[in-house]
């Protein structure tokens, strides 16, 4: 029996759209369930907890990539119904029911709006959605709503249709990734914290929406009676909640930080305080943004408990309990970040797929797997199966990719390839102009005929002509018609807005068989039908307008679409656990893979794992030693590297030998080291050790009866201000371990880091462990006293053990690491990890960045497990696997076109006399100077047309294609001279 | 302040934040004045000094620039270039006696349209109180 090819995404959380974009790229059809009516109705994790107080545009842009893809299938309205078959070959049944508004072909006319007769709040019954502005999402208040179809009678494309019917459908799948979002506590849930009760308490994903379309401004904070606050409190709600377990992901403290942070900047003389247990911000640079809170004047109050008491008008009280002690404050503003429920949805999985659920409601998984269920062919991801940060949930989606693979068929979509270019050569400028009415609806606001005799008397305009759309498949098709017949060679489309339709217009240039560098798409609707009201002036600006427009497209060149060749190789350097991992799964998808170690032989025991782990670890490197695709070099380092992505060769030195390398690739999984601790009598008591001493049983090093426990050695301090993950977690396991042998335990710590589904903190809590806080930045002292060792907190209090273990964090291996950063010209960040393109969060200068694996701007060189910060060992194999899928996307396609194809920069050679200037300004490192020619090189692949190159020549030499200079120069000249 | 005069205002708009916002502000149907005319340009990073001033010795009133918030740009670092660039311009205008107030540069994110509309009116009034740019009829250089 063959296998399916196409795979079924149920749900919409950013692993989902992860997966199914990859699944795309590498050619499978995707069938995508959403359960709300339009795109983001359903919030997932990112939606929720991302404190959205920039522009989310980026992310929105996803959604109609891919439609552009053309081989994802929407489906508005669904619920997936039974599931029968076995991995490969799924029949899945489901019910949908389409959007009421189809907005895949409304063109946004707002007539349904207008002759709508029912007002309700100051607006129609039906509406724009007011928060998603930038979709043409058309909601109907259903509630209100009379039934008189006269939007239906009115609307010029068909798109609106009150009374849809729901259908249920069937489709053959070879395997379903769940993607389904995640569950907020309700407001019920949270009453003990006011929410509800006094209009003072608000969710900061509220807030968040709230200013989503206006940025984070003082209105976003603004209290009923329009009064701007000035005390604010921010709380972590999942450190206090006694009603329900609330699950506590990557951001919450680091949101709260953040919120700090803004709020002081938009009030500065506000006070901000925020309530948390602990302070676990234990991502990438999570502690900088902490530092940075406190900098900026926030308050931050660690407590053991807390409430919220609602005062009178807009005032409610704080009682919490610090260091034992009853405190009150109040506040005028109490903003609540709340953690996740498990997923609501798994008892109705369970019984159509048959998918498990773990001990604490959240999808269980395989181990040593980053999606795979208990059920073959069928995956999980993102927050379906535990509380997840938005790295890991982007993380997954690649991930699955490698693990979905091998249950599918043969790729079964092939985008059909563009339509080949007219030659123009020799035929002169024959400019077109196309004024589209939009089904007529612009006739009614300004004279189309006057202004089309006024384009025909202009000389240089042989044709003119206004079309009906140029936005719906027919009216697409009629369009190129129209432009092929007119015989013109180049063309301007006087539409609407080329931000959301600019596909849908290129296509059609693309159509008539003209290339789409000589078209120019002026925003007619958006510049001046919808936003000035007087015909005469409306009448005068589009003409100038148009003007330019038909000057610009005069300048334009023919030039071709480029492709870059690709090498269809990796390069791994290390062999740990994450390099193992990610080379095997690229060499299993037929991709041959160089792997190199600069140690005896590749990995097969580390001490810092437990036995299972060591066990995975062997299998791996058995299974990677004699796989055909992978080629190991032990004892051997990396010499010097060229080449940019998809393209780079270097040489290997292993002893005296060098050996030549080719890669499109480069995964860098080094490693980092433990921390070696200084100080505390570690070496010269032998009653102190590390934890993993501990761990390892000896003799020599077991602990006594008296045992106590000190945090953050090496971490958290001036010279690593980073959190190192997995120390506090490791000591909380140690000590229920001691526990159990009648032990006493006592951990000296600054902030619990413990996280992840089961709370062990709590536990080690329940069975008696003693916690001491001692204040940031400082340790314990630890003194020799006859037998006894004293540890004396900063606060001066002494007590007196048999064993002092010590939590040594993870410290970068900077030599190495430096080494390797020069070579390869990838950047480290300020703690001596390897930078990367996805981790960078948060927030600001990297919510782009964030998004960017949609978008294809990364170098190609991915730092995968400890070589990129500090993690656990699923971590690490979960950003192998995430590597893997992206390599595996990537080599597959051997020749690659830019990323726009052809919306690139070039370079004059003329006039270029190699400076240099554009290589340094380049945020893509997309140029390199020729050493032969000394001139610059513009490597298409990477370039993403940004045009900072440009502006940045002191010759001219470097252009746009779609925007060069003169273009630029001759339109602004037709817009003032006219 | 003659009340026949129209002003000619040029923006360069950054396709990624300004020029989206605008967008959205024409999708809002918010009413603007129509003395502005826009360019769309990649990156304000890409807004060459050449073109401000080609625009202005052409008889523009005034000259908007447009581009994403600080951290926010679409290509990392181009609108920290626009602004090292603008404070550059507003010398070269002091330098060469042009009236350095009818340029000016703003951060208007995507979803801002509200911002757009604000900005825009604002400067088209305060053009409007200025009146024509002299420097179309001054002969120098």
């Amino acid at each position: 029996m063959t296998k399916e090819s196409s795979v079924l995404v149920y749900g919409t959380n950013l692993g989902g759209y992860r997966a199914a974009y990859g699944l795309c790229k590498k050619g499978h059809q995707v069938i995508l369930l959403n359960r709300g009516s339009y795109v983001d109705e359903i919030r997932n994790q990112t939606l929720s907890q991302l404190p959205l107080d920039f522009c989310w545009m980026c992310g929105h842009f996803v959604q109609r990539k891919f439609k552009a893809l053309g081989c994802v299938q929407d489906f508005y309205n669904s619920r997936l119904g039974e599931v029968s078959g076995e991995a490969g070959n799924f029949k899945v049944k489901f019910k949908t029911k389409p959007q009421t508004v189809n907005n895949f072909i409304c063109t946004e006319c707002d007539k349904c709006v207008e002759v709508c007769p029912v007002k309700v709040n100051g607006r129609k019954a039906i509406y724009i959605h007011p928060e998603i502005g930038w979709e043409n999402i058309y909601l109907i208040d259903r509630e209100n709503c009379t039934q008189c179809k006269k939007c239906e009678e009115v609307c010029p494309t068909g798109a609106l249709k009150l009374d849809r019917e729901e259908e249920e459908k069937e489709v053959n799948v070879g395997a379903i990734v769940l993607a389904l979002e995640y569950n907020e506590p309700t407001d019920e849930e949270l009453k003990d914290f006011g929410l509800g009760e006094s209009p003072c308490v608000v969710k900061n994903s509220e807030i968040a929406r709230n200013s989503l379309l206006t940025n984070f401004i003082q209105d976003s904070v603004q209290l009923p009676s329009r009064k701007i606050p000035e005390n604010f409190s921010i709380i972590v709600t999942s450190h206090f909640n006694k009603s329900i377990k609330e699950y506590e992901n990557y951001n919450l403290c680091v949101s709260a930080a953040y919120r700090g942070v803004k709020l002081k900047e938009i009030l500065p003389q506000s006070n901000v305080t925020i309530f948390l247990k602990d302070y676990r911000g234990f991502g990438k640079k999570h502690f900088r943004w902490y530092q940075k809170a406190l900098d900026a004047g926030v308050q931050v109050e660690k407590v053991d408990t807390l409430q919220v008491n609602p005062q009178k008008k807009e005032e409610v009280t704080i009682q919490y309990t610090k260091e034992g002690k009853n405190r009150n404050q109040s506040s005028e503003l109490a903003i609540l970040i709340n953690g996740q429920k498990p997923p609501q949805t798994m008892d109705h999985l369970s019984k159509v797929c048959g998918v498990q659920s773990d001990e604490y409601g959240f999808c269980s998984t395989k181990p040593f797997s980053c999606c795979e269920t208990n059920v073959d062919g069928i995956f999980g991801v993102g927050e379906f199966t535990g509380p997840k940060g938005n790295p890991e949930t982007i993380w997954e989606g690649c991930g699955a990719l490698t693990e979905i693979t091998p249950y599918l068929g043969e790729s079964n979509f092939k985008p059909s390839p563009p339509p080949s270019f007219r030659d123009i050569k020799g035929e002169g400028t024959k400019v077109g102009v196309f004024i589209c009415n939009c089904f007529h609806t612009f006739e009614e606001k300004m004279d189309l005929n006057a202004l089309k005799e006024a384009v025909n008397e202009l000389p240089e305009v042989p044709h003119v002509e206004i079309i009906k759309g140029c936005c719906t498949p027919p009216t697409i098709k009629e369009t190129a018609e129209r432009i092929k017949q007119s015989g013109v060679n180049r063309v301007v489309l006087a539409v609407c807005t080329p931000i959301q339709k600019l596909l849908k217009f290129r296509k059609a240039v693309m159509m008539a068989g003209l290339n789409p560098l000589l078209s120019e798409f002026l925003r007619f609707r958006e510049d001046v039908i919808n936003v000035h009201k007087n015909k005469e002036e409306m009448l005068k600006k589009s003409l100038t307008l148009i003007k330019a427009g038909v000057a610009k497209v005069k300048k334009g060149s023919p030039e071709p679409t480029l492709k870059d060749k690709f090498t269809p190789q990796a390069l791994v350097i290390g062999s740990g656990i994450s390099g193992l991992t990610s080379s095997l799964e690229i060499a299993k998808r037929g991709f041959p893979v160089t792997l190199v170690e600069k140690g005896e032989a590749i990995q097969t025991k580390n001490k810092y794992f437990d036995d299972k782990q060591n066990q995975h670890l062997q299998e791996l490197a058995s299974e990677v030693e004699n796989h055909s695709n992978i080629t190991v070099y032990t004892n051997t380092t990396l010499k010097e590297m060229d080449g940019y992505a998809g393209n780079f060769s270097g040489t290997l030195l292993s002893g005296d030998k060098e050996i030549p390398v080719q890669a499109g690739v480069i995964v860098l999984a080094t490693g980092a080291k433990e921390y070696k601790p200084e100080g505390f009598l570690y070496g010269e008591d032998r009653g102190v050790m590390t934890q993993t001493e501990l761990q390892s049983g000896t003799e020599e090093k077991k602990a006594g009866n008296r045992v106590a426990m000190i945090q953050c050695v090496g971490s958290r301090n001036d010279r690593h201000p980073y959190c190192s993950r997995v120390c506090c977690n490791q000591a909380l396991k140690n000590a229920l371990n001691l526990k159990k042998q009648d032990k006493e335990v006592t951990i000296f710590y600054q902030d619990m880091t413990s996280y992840g589904k089961e709370d062990l903190y709590k536990e080690a809590q329940d069975a008696g462990v003693k916690f001491i806080r001692v204040k940031e930045k400082s340790y314990p002292e630890v003194k020799k006293k006859g037998n006894n060792l004293t540890v004396i907190a900063p606060g001066g209090e002494k007590k007196q053990f048999d064993t002092v273990v010590l939590s040594t964090g993870i410290v970068p291996d900077i030599q190495n690491n430096q080494n390797l950063s020069r070579i390869l010209g990838h950047p480290l960040d300020k703690d001596g990890f390897f930078d990367s393109d996805v981790n960078v969060y948060p927030y600001e200068e990297s919510i782009k960045r964030l998004f960017k694996p949609y978008e294809w701007a990364t170098n190609c060189i991915y730092p995968v497990g400890l070589a990129h910060s500090p993690r656990s060992f699923e971590e690490a194999l979960l950003t192998a696997k995430d590597v893997a899928g992206r390599a595996v996307i990537l080599l597959g396609k051997k020749a690659l076109p830019a990323p726009n194809a052809m919306y690139i920069a070039e370079v004059k050679e003329s006039l270029c006399m190699g400076c240099g200037i554009c290589v340094d300004v380049c945020p893509y490192s997309a140029r390199t100077i020729d050493e032969q020619k000394k001139t610059a090189v513009v490597h298409p692949f990477l370039c993403d047309s940004c045009g900072t190159c440009v502006s940045a020549c002191p010759n001219d030499a470097s252009y746009l294609r779609d925007l060069k200079g003169d273009q630029t120069l001759a339109s602004l000249d037709r817009l003032l001279i006219g | 302040m003659d009340p026949e005069f129209e002003p000619k205002i040029i923006g360069f708009l950054c396709n990624w934040c300004a020029y989206t916002g605008a967008d959205l502000a024409g999708t809002s149907r918010m009413k603007m004045p129509p003395s502005i005319k826009v360019i769309r340009v990649m990156c304000s990073g890409r807004i060459d000094p050449l073109f401000v001033l080609r625009a202005f010795l052409r008889g523009a009133d005034g000259i908007m620039m447009m581009g994403c918030h600080p951290g926010d740009c679409h290509y990392q670092k181009g609108n920290y270039n626009a602004r090292r660039r603008y404070v550059m311009m507003q010398k070269m205008f002091e330098t060469l006696n042009l009236d350095a107030e009818r340029i000016g540069l703003w951060w208007v994110s995507a979803s801002e349209a509200s911002r757009y509309v604000k900005v825009t009116t604002e400067f088209n009034k305060r053009i409007e109180k200025k009146g024509p740019n002299p420097a179309q009829e001054e002969i120098f250089m």
